[in-house]
């Protein structure tokens, strides 16, 4: 499978990073990064914890800015947060003041959608995460897991372009974070085939997770860009086609740089053949 | 908040209280109305420390070899400085006793109704009721029962405080991490075992509130029950000078009190937070 | 479509409703009930053993409530304006209710500011935080000799009061707020004006009447002790006019009147507290 579109949908030139510590001394978070993402693509980043991408990803949000180079996204250079660039952030960021209904209509509020429209929008994504039947209950109802999924249909029905998730399944348990997987994939293909899918930009630091949900894996080391893999396994991926040796040697490189498997001979000549 | 901040921002709060002493200054040179003939409204620096802290000497009631402007002797600033110590000492000493001894049987009440749920829900109606009563207007009632002077300030601040304390302690115990008492039950403790090893320690946190919130409450009630009827203390002065509209002695005084409870304030949160430096920060505060 | 999966299924049980039934149940509790008979029967002990003119009946003084609350000839007699409870309490919660309302505006709007605004806060801090420390009730005697006898320095000794404490809590509630829903708000395409009217309000009105509720409970005393120094009517006026006569059972009854107006107050903001924040944790 080849990538969809060609059309560049986020383009990243030679972005830096430095922050100021309380002592004064200066730390480089991100060291000149150059990316492009075409649209519609699932990308995944992956790096050890400290390594940049989360603040990549939230230089891309426009919740940080960045101290030099410059981000494109959809033909425009990016200032501040924008609605046509979604967020599910790790912590969880549904607002307890509203209710579920009310969280997933927000950002339509925002942009003065009128309130049946928004409503009607609103049900139809709530429906497609499985939250139908807790419209107008409190977040504080609800587990992590629900509270995810609110979060997840909030930033789609929000209707933007391109969504960053931030480490999203992280804190889940390990059935949950599957079912969720399930249900971002599910959106993300939604009706329209193709031509209609969101560019996805997704912080994970499991390895598995990356394997099953990206067309694209991106390694992280100390602020700079380390790897950039395809993965053309078809979709729906299960438990077999993680097993495929392509994704195998994948795995192993991934591994590899995060530190978890020395390069031995072997694991070095399957990564190079993937 | 960096250090940098902190360290600016209280260099501000300093600024902030000399701006406003030197407003006062300037007012006092410029708005030069008198309250009464020699009483400026608005008392300088200069006049305080002249004029107002010599005719605080009037309220020095004589003895110890100096003799009282009542009786016909000039003021002094013997006198004056005199008259500062022993009705600070007063209203000082109401507090520290009423505080005692309310602290004392407000802890020991809440300790004991804390023994079982059943006393606890006997109790919860009563002291609910109490504690909504407003305190400072319950000044004449205890000065009905124990008199205007030492007696009557010093049951006032106990009730004051010992209702806040006694809330606090029951409310303290029922908050304790049920798995601490589950886990001495489980390790063989007795109940009396169970309250010195397990309950009081565990208290300790929340009493540091229950404690700083008495403090302000125990200097509010002596103040207000100085203001009505006391002969003596720091609030007695004021609302003497009040009757007067000697406004630089009511705010020389009032400055003394703000010392006095800024003090108390800081003397007893140092002393408590080094008490409770076991404690995770989170409790601490 | 994914299907319903055990863990969807909501946490529901309905907080409200087990919310009532246990007020209910705190109210109705026999034991509770019975701590309170418990209370009076014990005070009718010590009637018993002292003189009327100290510790009067509880039955005395209930009486001496009905009676006197919505007339009382002899209060006239002693220079209050208002013969009776009703019309003193009426002034006195008029001036509470004013007072507490100015007061709130200014304290919840510094207090946000504050922790919105670093230098603002570096500025109103200490003076808020000095004004925290010592008892509001210093200034009484100013505000009279300032304003005078009469309505005016009894409200602005309770404005002050509840400023304070409103500073305190609007600060803390908006300094506790969790960025991401700022963040989070921004990335929805919030602007500035939105993310003030549905996060920072929203998320700190719960403290911020909890504060409220604190506030009001002392400013019933605050407001007695200022009419206690010097009014023309009021709860504080009919207290020191009864003093004055040594009248320990219409003391009481007062205070009883006035014990329970705070009460039902306290309870009506409890109510609404429970009503507004209703997405927070239910009871506490």
């Amino acid at each position: 499978m080849s990538p969809p579109v060609d059309r560049r949908m986020i383009e990243l030139a030679n972005v830096q990073r430095t922050f100021k510590r309380g002592d004064g001394t200066t730390v480089q978070a991100i060291s000149d990064v150059s990316l492009t993402v075409p649209e519609g693509e699932f990308v995944c980043m992956i790096g050890t914890s400290g390594c940049g991408k989360s603040t990549l990803l939230s230089m891309v949000a426009g919740l940080l800015e960045p101290s030099d180079g410059s981000i494109v996204v959809d033909g425009r250079e990016i200032d501040g947060p924008g609605r046509e660039r979604g967020m599910v952030f790790q912590k969880d960021s549904v607002f307890p003041w509203m209710r579920v209904i009310d969280n997933v209509e927000y950002g339509l509020k925002c942009r003065g959608v009128p309130a049946s429209e928004r409503r009607a929008i609103a049900r139809t994504y709530l429906q497609r995460v499985g939250l139908a039947h807790v419209e107008t209950a409190w977040p504080r109802e609800l587990s992590g897991g629900m509270l995810k999924r609110v979060a997840i249909a909030t930033v789609f029905a929000n209707g933007g372009k391109v969504l960053m998730l931030d480490e999203p399944f992280g804190a889940l348990d390990y059935v949950t974070r599957h079912q969720l997987q399930d249900v971002l994939l599910d959106l993300w293909d939604e009706t329209g085939g193709k031509a209609a899918r969101r560019t996805i930009l997704f912080v994970t630091h499991d390895v598995d997770e990356a394997l099953s949900l990206a067309d694209r894996i991106l390694v992280f080391g100390t602020g700079r860009l380390v790897d950039d893999l395809r993965v053309d396994a078809p979709r729906p991926r299960d438990t077999d086609s993680l097993l495929q040796p392509d994704m195998v040697a994948i795995k192993h490189r991934l591994l590899g740089h995060l530190g978890l498997e020395r390069p031995t001979g072997r694991a070095v000549a399957r990564g190079t053949a993937a | 908040m960096t250090a940098l901040t902190r360290h600016r921002d209280r260099w501000i709060s300093l600024g902030v209280f000399l701006v406003l002493a030197l407003i006062w200054q300037v007012l006092s040179v410029v708005y030069t109305a008198e309250a009464q003939p020699g009483e400026p409204m608005v008392a300088g620096w200069q006049v305080l420390f002249t004029h107002t802290l010599l005719s605080l000497s009037d309220y020095w009631p004589g003895g110890w070899g100096v003799p009282a402007v009542s009786e016909g002797a000039p003021r002094s600033y013997l006198a004056a400085v005199l008259s500062i110590v022993v009705h600070s000492a007063d209203t000082i000493g109401r507090l520290a006793a009423g505080m005692a001894l309310g602290g004392f049987a407000g802890l020991l009440l809440g300790l004991a109704m804390s023994w079982s749920r059943w006393t606890r829900r006997l109790v919860d109606l009563p002291i609910q009721f109490l504690r909504t009563l407003p305190l400072l207007a319950m000044v004449p009632l205890f000065q009905l029962w124990f008199g205007t002077d030492y007696m009557g300030e010093v049951m006032f601040v106990a009730y004051g405080i010992g209702v806040i304390v006694f809330a606090g302690t029951v409310n303290a115990v029922r908050n304790i991490p049920p798995i601490y008492l589950d886990n001495a039950r489980a390790l063989g403790a007795s109940q009396t075992m169970l309250y010195r090893s397990v309950i009081l320690p565990a208290i300790f946190p929340a009493m540091r509130s229950v404690i700083l919130l008495s403090l302000g409450a125990g200097w509010g009630a002596v103040l207000g029950a100085e203001y009505l009827g006391a002969q003596s203390g720091l609030g007695y002065i004021i609302v003497y000078a009040q009757q007067f509209a000697f406004l630089d002695r009511m705010f020389l005084v009032a400055l003394l009190f703000i010392l006095y409870t800024s003090v108390s304030y800081w003397g007893i949160s140092r002393l408590s937070a080094r008490m409770l430096a076991w404690a995770p920060p989170a409790q601490r505060q | 479509m994914t299907p319903v999966a055990d863990s969807l299924r909501p946490r529901l049980r309905s907080h409200r409703l087990r919310a009532g039934l246990r007020s209910a149940w705190i109210a109705l509790d026999p034991l509770r009930l019975f701590g309170v008979v418990l209370f009076v029967g014990v005070w009718q002990l010590c009637t018993l053993m002292l003189p009327p003119i100290i510790l009067p009946t509880p039955w005395g003084v209930v009486s001496r409530l009905s009676a006197d609350f919505w007339s009382a000839p002899a209060l006239s007699y002693y220079g209050v304006s208002e013969a009776n409870l009703y019309g003193n309490l009426l002034y006195t919660a008029e001036n509470v209710v004013i007072a507490v309302a100015i007061g709130a505006a200014i304290g919840i709007l510094s207090g946000l500011l504050s922790a919105r605004f670093a230098l603002f806060r570096a500025v109103v801090d200490p003076v808020m935080m000095t004004a925290g420390t010592v008892p509001i009730l210093i200034a009484a005697p100013f505000l009279l000799i300032w304003f005078g006898v009469g309505r005016a320095s009894a409200v602005c000794l309770v404005i002050f009061y509840v400023a304070v404490i409103l500073y305190v809590f609007a600060g803390r509630a908006a300094r506790n707020l969790d960025p991401i829903y700022e963040q989070s708000a921004r990335t929805l395409g919030a602007t500035s004006r939105r993310m003030v009217r549905d996060i920072l309000i929203p998320a700190t009105v719960p403290e911020i009447l909890g504060g409220l509720r604190i506030a009001l409970a002392g400013a019933w005393g605050l407001e007695a002790i200022s009419e206690l120094l010097g009014a023309q009517s009021g709860m504080g006026k009919v207290l020191e006019v009864l003093a004055g006569a040594t009248d320990p059972q219409g003391i009481m009854a007062t205070l009883l009147v006035l014990g329970l107006t705070a009460i039902v107050a306290d309870g009506l903001m409890a109510l609404a507290v429970a009503r507004i924040a209703q997405w927070s944790a239910p009871g506490r």
